[in-house]
């Protein structure tokens, strides 16, 4: 065990750290050289993580089309490869000018995320507490159990077993997704069904924080918001989706996406605020691998830039022209054009995203279709972001609207991010948007979160300046007590459940006693998701196919006015002897069924066609005998 | 300075978690950690065998109490201690002269577990 432990521990930073560490080395240089005033020590730390990713991803994208086969030793090269051309690069571009650096510019950038002393201990304290909070609710689903990791590991493991990518045949998954964690069981052997998932993803949804914190801290420039950050994302609402739930219940692509969307706005912000084209590039850079990693992360990015964008234009209308000039200016120099070919060569010629078809793209814009899609009420909203973070959020974006320069980009950057993640998630019709608004719904945290950092940080301003003043107190007091109070009640309450390791060690159990039974090229399991704890995680066992076993979905999901739905798997367990489900055994070729031992598994003793081969106190598996 | 403190202390939180999650993860990945529940089933679901499994996975060593039986009609009774995480194998010898339901019922304490197969 503790073999295993150190080597998952050492090679989470050799994939997450050291291609991103060298990619900035190789863009910004080191302390001293001449890029450095671009960027601080804080900004590179929390930048090398996500860089790492990407880079990672488009390293495994390449190998791939190379036709290479992916293993340990392959992918070790590709990345100290990688690392050691970035090191040329920076050598090459900044090993003979260390000196030529107008040392106070250079510091002023270095000191930009140079917290104070209590800052330092305020951010310590939430992270401390963030960390906290979160490992003690993994700690009680840490055991793989969760459907959405189920399926995604499924693929996870079919690019270890392959050595190549898969081909998914539909849109609900994209490759950015797996690649990283196939990368660390190659690397570190640790299994996709074990702590490992929960692990990186942990991981990612802490750096998540970190990268909306050097947003907040470069659009507000103020080193107290970008601190408040680390309360208001890690420490309020840190159980609550998309926190601590997302990453139990392997929401990849959400985890991956929140962290991404603050790094490529970051970019753009100094892209645009500084005419950059450097910035620019890596603004590129970051979007493609969002492109490559989650469709509605992606979807959110582009409709936030647009909604920045047009929110600029509108706000200095007399210069737009002028202005879309400037961008042109910074985007058409040689290393955003480069990034850009390179990201179309990829999407092109390496790899295109499933997702990416006329099609899939017709499908979540438009009219909304369906009851979930025609947006949130205002008690939804409050759910999603949080009551706290969404009063103190709305408070910020009061005191930024009246505070701010209107004609300035951090104006249209905290401000149009807000309006255009409400609207989408609120009346999406109004945008043409066609995706269910809850899920759009839980990216609103990103933006309120800056907005209520940014709020938190004023108001404590207006506390001190009138500190005599006993009302003022009394009020700063009761809003904390409330957002604290409110924003740890869901930490509480998760807390309270129990965990079902029992239930999901049956569960695992009867997949291997199956998968070791049955021959899975003529027998066709059918198992219950609706009543088994872990059941997608059954797939893993055989490694068959993606939709091997069949599965009884969630009843909800047979009634969809918008398209006929096939209902065997539903009618087979529900009504094994009626003549549909019959019909249903005849035309699926189901000849087992794994049940919950004390629902459906007891009543299925009743049909005289079954025999029961497998009873635990959780499960029971009958085999039904006429063919 | 103190965002160096601040990301070696990161580092050191995350560490820290990872560790005991997977500390956790491993020793609960295991069918008799802090558990309690058994199992029995066929030992080849895919024929007429009869041949079954019992699994102990009560925490402490059990006591299981086995009946046979064709069609409810009781042929056989039998006990046996299983240790602790032991798995233990029956081959049961019945003569089948025609098609039948032979039943499998093993109780241990107030647990009672059921397998059958309809024999053609």
């Amino acid at each position: 065990m503790i073999l295993d432990l150190t080597k998952l521990v050492l090679t989470l930073p050799f994939v997450f750290v050291l291609p991103g560490f060298f990619l900035l080395l190789a863009i910004f240089g080191w302390k001293s050289a001449s890029g450095g005033s671009k960027i601080s020590f804080f900004e590179k730390a929390a930048l090398a993580v996500p860089m790492s990713v990407i880079a990672v991803d488009f390293l495994v994208l390449a190998l791939n089309r190379l036709r290479i086969f992916l293993n340990g030793p392959v992918l070790i090269g590709a990345i100290i490869a990688f690392s050691l051309l970035c090191y040329i690069v920076f050598q090459w571009r900044f090993g003979k000018k260390a000196k030529a650096k107008d040392k106070k510019e250079e510091d002023a950038a270095q000191n930009f995320f140079d917290f104070s002393y209590w800052q330092a201990i305020f951010i310590l304290l939430s992270l401390f507490l963030a960390i906290f909070m979160r490992t003690t609710y993994l700690s009680d689903t840490i055991v793989p159990s969760s459907t959405d990791l189920g399926h995604h590991m499924f693929w996870v493991q079919k690019i270890v077993d392959a050595g190549s990518l898969p081909d998914y045949g539909m849109p609900d998954f994209i490759i950015g997704e797996h690649i990283i964690f196939a990368v660390i069981n190659l690397l570190s052997g640790a299994s996709p069904m074990g702590a490992m998932p929960a692990i990186v993803l942990l991981l990612l949804n802490i750096i998540g924080i970190f990268t909306l914190s050097i947003l907040a801290g470069r659009v507000f420039r103020n080193p107290k918001t970008a601190a408040m950050i680390f309360f208001v994302t890690g420490v309020l609402y840190a159980i609550n989706a998309p926190q601590g739930k997302y990453v139990s219940g392997g929401v990849v692509g959400n985890i991956i996406g929140n962290m991404l969307i603050p790094v490529a706005l970051y970019f753009l912000y100094r892209a645009l605020s500084e005419k950059d084209s450097v910035f620019a590039g890596l603004f590129l850079f970051s979007a493609a691998g969002l492109l490559f990693t989650h469709h509605l992360s992606a979807f959110i990015l582009i409709y936030s830039v647009a909604a920045i964008v047009l929110a600029y234009l509108a706000l200095n209308f007399t210069k737009s022209f002028k202005i879309v000039g400037g961008w042109f200016r910074i985007f058409l120099k040689p290393f955003p054009i480069a990034v850009f070919l390179l990201v179309i060569f990829y999407f092109l010629f390496v790899f295109t995203p499933s997702y990416f078809n006329p099609e899939a793209v017709a499908q979540a814009t438009g009219e909304p279709t369906k009851i979930t899609r025609f947006g949130l009420g205002l008690d939804q909203l409050e759910t999603n972001a949080g009551s706290a973070r969404l009063i103190l959020g709305t408070f910020g974006f009061a005191l930024f609207f009246l505070a701010a320069r209107r004609k300035e980009y951090k104006f249209s950057f905290a401000l149009s991010w807000a309006i255009v993640l409400l609207l989408m998630s609120w009346k999406p019709g109004w945008l043409y948007v066609n995706i269910p608004s809850d899920r759009i719904g839980n990216y609103l945290f990103l933006p309120f979160s800056l907005l209520a950092a940014f709020g938190i940080v004023e108001l404590m301003k207006l506390f001190r300046k009138s500190s005599t003043n006993f009302f003022s107190t009394a009020l700063l007091f009761i809003l904390l007590f409330f957002a604290i109070t409110d924003g740890l009640s869901d930490s509480a309450e998760a807390f309270k459940s129990r965990p079902q390791f029992q239930e999901a060690m049956q569960t695992f159990h009867s997949a291997d006693y199956l998968a070791e039974k049955l021959d899975s090229s003529q027998d066709i399991l059918l198992k219950d998701h609706v009543n088994i704890y872990g059941d997608s995680w059954y797939k893993l066992f055989f490694m068959k196919d993606y939709k091997y076993p069949l599965s009884r979905g969630n009843l909800s999901r047979y009634a969809d006015p918008t398209k006929p739905r096939e209902t065997c798997t539903r009618d087979m367990i529900s009504e094994p002897d009626s003549l549909e489900g019959q019909a249903c055994f005849s035309e699926t070729g189901v000849n087992y069924v794994a049940l919950n031992a004390q629902l459906e598994g007891n009543s299925f003793e009743k049909y005289p066609d079954f025999s029961k081969i497998y009873s635990s106190n959780y499960l029971s598996i009958f085999k039904r005998n006429i063919q | 300075m103190s965002s160096k403190i601040i990301i070696i202390a990161t580092i050191i939180f995350l560490i820290v978690s990872f560790s005991v999650l997977f500390v956790i993860e491993t020793k609960n990945h295991d069918y008799d950690y802090k558990k309690s529940w058994s199992v029995v089933y066929f030992e080849n679901p895919r024929d007429n065998s009869l041949d079954f499994t019992i699994e102990n996975h009560e925490g402490e060593k059990s006591e299981y109490n086995y009946e046979i039986s064709i069609d409810e009609k009781k042929i056989s009774d039998n006990k046996i201690e299983i240790e602790k995480g032991a798995v233990q194998k029956i081959y049961p010898i019945i003569d089948l002269e025609k098609s039948a339901r032979v039943t499998i019922e093993v109780t241990a304490d107030d647990l009672k577990y059921r397998i059958y197969k309809n024999i053609q």
